[in-house]
This record gives structure tokens, sequence and C-alpha cells, in this order.
């Protein structure tokens, strides 16, 4: 019993780990930009995709396969060159148009970036080699558990506390805030309003790159990863709230360890329960468990 | 039946290579012109499968079969004297699929389409076929729903073999292979194929061991990356084998999360269809003695089948990759196009026309990748099943099987005219004696 709960615990976790870089910079973008970004799941695909790449360069060069997470980071941040291109290049002549465009713009985006994929990579599978499980695995009560979701884990919780930091405790994040309030407030005050967006997406993005680089060891690459990713970022928006990290954070959390539950309990009520709960927060809550009323 | 069942299980090797297979091959001969009574100008083949999404990797694999086909036939003279010209056409959803179908057909004028994966697709295109009156030749696409055929008396459509054979192939090799097994654990995609394999291996492994429990299944999304919740819940369960339809990417990603969990050091395991992504189940994390199936297609089933090895030479120096099961499908379609209407013309002297040729389909039997295969009079595609036990012991980063199980689909799928469960009850009945 204490095995099956501390399965269910790690799996969720790990899941909720993965899901909550994603989500984050999916928040970051809307809530500085007021852009739904679907293309945040291309950019989680695209880091796993260069992941492979570094870590298959790494290992051919003799580097040893506990250290791939350092190649795996560089991809992801290596990626970052693709927000201020994306946002200088697109993004920004939507800043005033309707959401609906900006939504199209996103999708239409996700889906080239996924052609794009293909074009590279092909349509096989992809994965890396010898270093999921170079790390070994730990019994914890009974439980296995690969150290290396633990790593992703902490390098989650890292990354979540250094957002925190940034947003809560230097001046780059109380501008951040600032144009997130009232961004004609902000213009006003000299904040170069297209400076602070051009930054914010490169940080949105490489949140993303950075979680599909770091999940890739544990899984397979496929052209297709973006889409089914999104699903999920989008319900862990809608409960914790659009725009709010710790909503995020917290959704993340909620939707991981419900998947692992239903899994365990029921499996066929996997999706319904996380729907169910994005349906109850729509209509009693829509702002989200976190998010602000507008 | 029961007997060669028996003995086929015994068996890691089939009775199919017949005297002359180097000439299998064809002669190089220059490309000439078309023979008497043959029009002029290419043989057009319209070629589906799908290009994207998760069902890509088998579908690109069937298109550089038919294309590496085309070649060594033009190469060889083409059929008649006629070149062979490829349409190729994307496999999408239902509706798009009969379009781009109907667009070879009246369009492009292709004397046959050859290619579809998708049972929802091929139960559209069965239809449509009978409509418009092209002959079309599935890779792996039924016209099933569930365990049901529903166009039983189709004309111009050859289907392909019924999608639970590999469950059954499954089901009859851990009989054989774990006869002490007391509880299984079920994991496949969400939809009919991975529901209607979980069922057709409940069935028939009950047969054979009438003692062993089954837990309810559990389904995940086609294209999921993360098993790490529903190998927790297989785990849970405690089972003595698990059993997976997975046939693609999903096939490496609950192996190498496995793994980290040390779940097949505890549990057998019985993947019934994940041979057709066998280069991604790598060593370090696939262990020895789980049951794989390889579909149609095993690349290195013998070394003594002249049209396998060299195909498996020609495709891993143009793809850098081995042959899955679909490069068969997609073969043996073409083959047998060919054979037929050679088989007409030896019969006219004329070109035959599309009725002509379906009927000399029914009980053609060709040389294909995996041995001779063949239609049956129901136009239902034949071919061996090829299932084994995963091993370490060769050369590539990646598992194959040893010892080789060939089950051959004359005795692993249902007779024309008969449901799944009419087949299975009359099974049973034989079983117990």
């Amino acid at each position: 019993m204490v095995e099956t709960i501390v399965n269910i615990l790690f799996s969720g976790i790990f899941h909720a780990s993965v899901l909550f870089l994603v989500a984050a910079g999916l928040q970051l973008v809307f809530g500085v930009q007021k852009i739904f970004n679907l293309a945040c799941g291309s950019f989680y695909a695209l880091g796993a995709y260069l992941g492979i790449v570094f870590v298959k360069y790494f290992l051919s060069v003799g580097g040893p396969p506990v250290l791939a997470i350092l190649p795996l980071l560089a991809a992801g941040f290596v990626l970052a060159i693709i927000g201020p291109i994306i946002e200088r290049g697109l993004l920004r002549f939507v800043y005033d148009r309707d959401v609906h465009f900006q939504l199209l713009l996103t999708f239409a985006l996700l889906l080239m970036i996924e052609d794009i994929i293909k074009l590279i990579w092909g349509t096989y599978p992809l994965s890396t080699q010898g270093v999921y499980l170079a790390f070994g695995i730990l019994d914890i009560f009974g439980a296995s558990i690969p150290v290396y979701n633990l790593i992703v884990i902490v390098a989650s919780i890292v990354i979540a506390g250094i957002m925190a930091h940034i947003l809560s405790n230097t001046r780059f994040g109380r501008i951040i805030r600032a144009t997130s309030d009232n961004n004609e407030m902000a213009q006003a005050l000299g904040i170069n309003i297209n400076n602070i967006y051009v930054k914010v997406f490169t940080l949105g993005t490489v949140l993303g790159t950075i979680g599909g680089a770091l999940v890739i060891p544990s899984t397979a690459a496929m052209s297709e990863m973006a889409v089914d990713l999104i699903v999920l970022a989008f319900a862990v928006v809608v409960i914790g709230g659009l725009g709010s990290m710790k909503g995020a954070f917290v959704g993340a959390l909620l939707v991981g360890i419900l998947k692992s539950v239903s899994f365990a309990v029921y499996p066929e009520l996997e999706m319904l329960l996380i729907y169910i709960i994005v349906i109850v927060v729509l209509v009693f809550k829509p702002q989200g468990l976190f998010g602000t009323a507008t | 039946m029961e007997k060669n069942r028996r003995e086929f299980l015994k068996t890691a090797g089939v009775g199919v290579l017949g005297a002359g297979a180097a000439a299998l091959l064809g002669s190089q001969k220059a490309f000439a012109a078309p023979a008497k009574g043959v029009p002029k100008g290419p043989v057009k083949i319209g070629i589906m499968g799908f290009q994207a999404g998760v069902a890509a990797v088998p579908g690109i694999a069937g298109i550089r079969a038919a294309q590496i086909w085309a070649d060594q036939i033009n190469k060889a003279g083409g059929i008649l004297g006629r070149k062979v010209k490829l349409k190729i056409e994307e496999e999408s959803k239902a509706k798009d699929t009969v379009e781009k179908f109907k667009k070879l057909t009246i369009k492009e004028k292709c004397d046959v389409v050859s290619g579809i994966l998708s049972t929802g697709n091929g139960q559209a295109v069965g239809k449509e076929a009978e409509k418009i009156k092209q002959l079309w030749l599935s890779w792996d696409g039924t016209t099933q729903k569930g365990l049901i055929e529903t166009q039983p008396k189709a004309f111009y459509g050859f289907r392909s073999v019924d999608n639970e054979l590999e469950a059954v192939a499954g089901a009859i090799t851990t009989a054989k292979v774990f006869p002490n097994i007391k509880k299984v654990a079920g994991i496949g995609n969400d939809y009919s194929y991975g529901r209607n394999c979980w069922a057709a291996y409940k069935r028939v492994l009950s047969m054979y061991n009438p003692g062993v429990r089954f837990e309810e299944g559990i389904f995940t999304k086609l294209g999921e990356t993360d098993f790490s919740a529903a190998i927790d819940a297989l785990a849970a369960k405690k089972p003595d084998l698990i059993m997976s339809s997975f046939w693609s990417g999903d096939t490496s990603i609950i192996l190498k999360q496995a793994a980290g969990k040390r779940l097949f050091q505890k549990v057998k395991g019985c993947f019934t269809t994940g041979g057709g992504v066998h280069d991604t189940l790598k060593k370090e994390f696939t262990p020895e003695g789980l049951i794989l199936g390889y579909n149609s297609l095993y690349f290195r089933w013998t070394d003594n089948w002249p049209l396998l090895n060299e195909f498996t030479k020609i495709y891993h120096q143009k793809h850098n990759a081995y042959p899955v099961y679909e490069c068969c499908h997609a073969y043996f379609t073409l083959q047998a196009y060919k054979a037929a209407v050679e088989k007409c013309y030896g019969l006219t002297g004329q070109w035959p026309t599309k009725e002509q040729v379906v009927e000399a389909l029914r009980g053609i039997n060709v040389p294909s990748l995996s041995g001779y295969r063949g239609y049956r009079q129901d136009n239902k595609q034949e071919c061996c099943f090829f299932m084994g036990l995963t091993t370490h012991k060769n050369s590539y980063d990646f598992v194959t099987i040893d010892p080789v199980y060939i089950l051959p689909s004359a005795m692993i799928q249902k007779p024309e005219g008969y449901t799944f469960d009419q087949w299975a009850t009359a099974w049973e009945k034989k079983v117990k004696g």
C-alpha cells in the first residue's frame, strides 16, 4: 500500500514538474503580453529534439552520461534565440488585434514548427541513449524511483524558485509586474515595452525548451508531442488562473497528481477527472484558483 | 488445424522457402517496349499512407517499400513492359482520405490504389472503392467495426488481415512460453485497435490457460509520452504478465519508463505489435525474455530468402533503418497486383480490366518479403506473424528475437463467413476436446 502511494505521488510530481515549466512559460507570456501562446508546446518539442542532438554529441565525444544534464540545459538555452525572432517577427503585429487573430497565429506557428521538426528529424520517434538509467534507481518504501525523475523534479523546483525570486525581488521582476498590471502606465514611466516583451517572450520560450530538453531522457520525441502537451497545459492554466505563476505551480501539481491517482483507482477516469475540475473552476471560479478577477 | 497450431509453435521456421528463390528478384533487363496487347504509357499506381502523426512511422515505411518495389520492377522491365509510375497521396482523416482516393482514381486515372493503414479510413475507402469501381489493395486498414467485418462482400476492395491477429498470435505465444501465469494486466491505445486486441487476447489465452485471471485493461491516448502513472497502476495490480498492443513510439517509451521502475524484473511481458518500432527498443531498457511481435515482417527472419535480404540491404542503405511490417504489406500488395495482371495477360493476351484483376487476385499467392503471401477468396490478406522472445545476443544496440515463432494467418484469422465470436467459440470447443 505504502509502495503504491509513494509511486503515485512521485509519478504525479514528475509529470507536474514538466507541465509546470511549459505552463509557466504560457503564464508569463500571457501575464505580460496578453497573448495565449499555443506555440509553447512547440518550444517544448524543439527542446526535446535539440536536447537529443546535444546529448548525442556530448556522449559521442566521451562526455559521461551523468553529466548529460549539461548539454540538455544548453539545448534549452540555445533555443532562446527563437524567442526574439518570433516576438519581433510575428507577435508584435497582433498585440492590438482581436484574441482570435492571436490564437490563430500561435496555432499556425505550432503547426509550422511541427512541420519543421518533421523536415529536420523525420517522424520516427527519437530518444537519448544511456542517460535515463545512468543515474540509477532509488528504492523508497518498496517503490522504485528513477533518480533522473528526481533530478527533473528538483530542476523544476529550482527554476520555479528562480522565477519567483526574479519576479518578486529584482528590478526586472518589478518591471514585468508593472507591465503586466498596466503596460500603458509602465510605458509612460519610461519603460521600453518592446524590450520587455522580447525578454519576457524569450524567457517564456526558454521555460518550454528546457522542459522539453529535461524530460527527453525519460521518454521519446515525437513530432506531435506539442499538441498533446498544450491540451494539458491549457487545463493547468484554467485551474491555476490565467497569468498566475503560483497558479501554474499549483495547477500543474493538481493535474499531475490527479492523473496519477486516477490511473491507479480507475484509469477510464484519467482525463474525465481533470476536465471535471476544469469545468468546475470555469463555472464557480472562472478566474482560476490564483487568477485575478477582471 | 489443431495439430498444425501445435506444430508451428514448436517450429522456428516456416517451410515456405521454395526452389528458385533467387529468381524472385527478377533479371536486370533493360526497359523494353510494352508486350503485344498492352497499352502504351506507364501503369499508374496510387499509394496512400500516413506521413504525419503517430501512424507516420509505419506509413512512411510502407511508402518507402513501394518506391523500392517500383524501382526494382522498372529496372526489370516494368509490368508487361509498362513502366510503373507511383502517385503518392497522404492518408489523413477519413473524409480527406476518401477525396484523395477519388482524386487518384478520377483525376490521376490510377489503375489501382495501394495503401491505407487506418481501419476508420479503411471503412470509408472500402465503400468508395465499390462505388467508383476502383481496385483498392489495403496495407493495414481493415473494414472491421470492432471485431465484426462490415464489408464481407467487397469486390474491388482487398482488405488487410484482421486487426486482432497480433493479439491472437500474442495469446498463443503466451500460452506456449509462459503456461503457468495466473494473472494478466493489459495496456493499449485508447481506440478500437487497443480495446479489440485486449478482448481477443483475453479470449484466446483463456482457452489455453483457463485458470488465468485478467485485470481491468488500461488504455492511454495515442501519442502519450508519460506512462509513469500507468506503470504504477499496472504494478499495483501485481500481475504475472503485462500484455501491450502498443505499436508505435509508445512501446519504447513505456519500456524505458518501466525499466526505471524495474517493472519487467518482476513481471513478464507480451508486446504483441511492438516490433513495428523494433530499432527503438534499445537493449539498455528492453529486457531479454519479453514476448515481442513483429506482425508480418521480421528483418532477421532468415538468411535464405533473397527477397528479404536484398530488400533489407537496400532499405538500410537508403534510409539507415531496418524494415518493419508495413514494408511487407506494401510490397506484397504491389507484387500481388503485378502477378494478377500477368496471370490475366497469360490467359487473354490483353491488359486486363479491373474486374479481371479482381478475379485473378482471389486465391493468389506471391513471394513477398516474409515468404509467400496471398489473398483469400473473400479478398482478405494472408501472411505470417513473427513472434519471439527478446534477446540481447546480436550486434545491434536494440533487441531482436530468439527463438522465432511463426504463426500463419491461415491458422489465427477467422475464416470467411464467421464472426470472431463464432470462430472463437468453435475453437474453444475444439481445445476443450
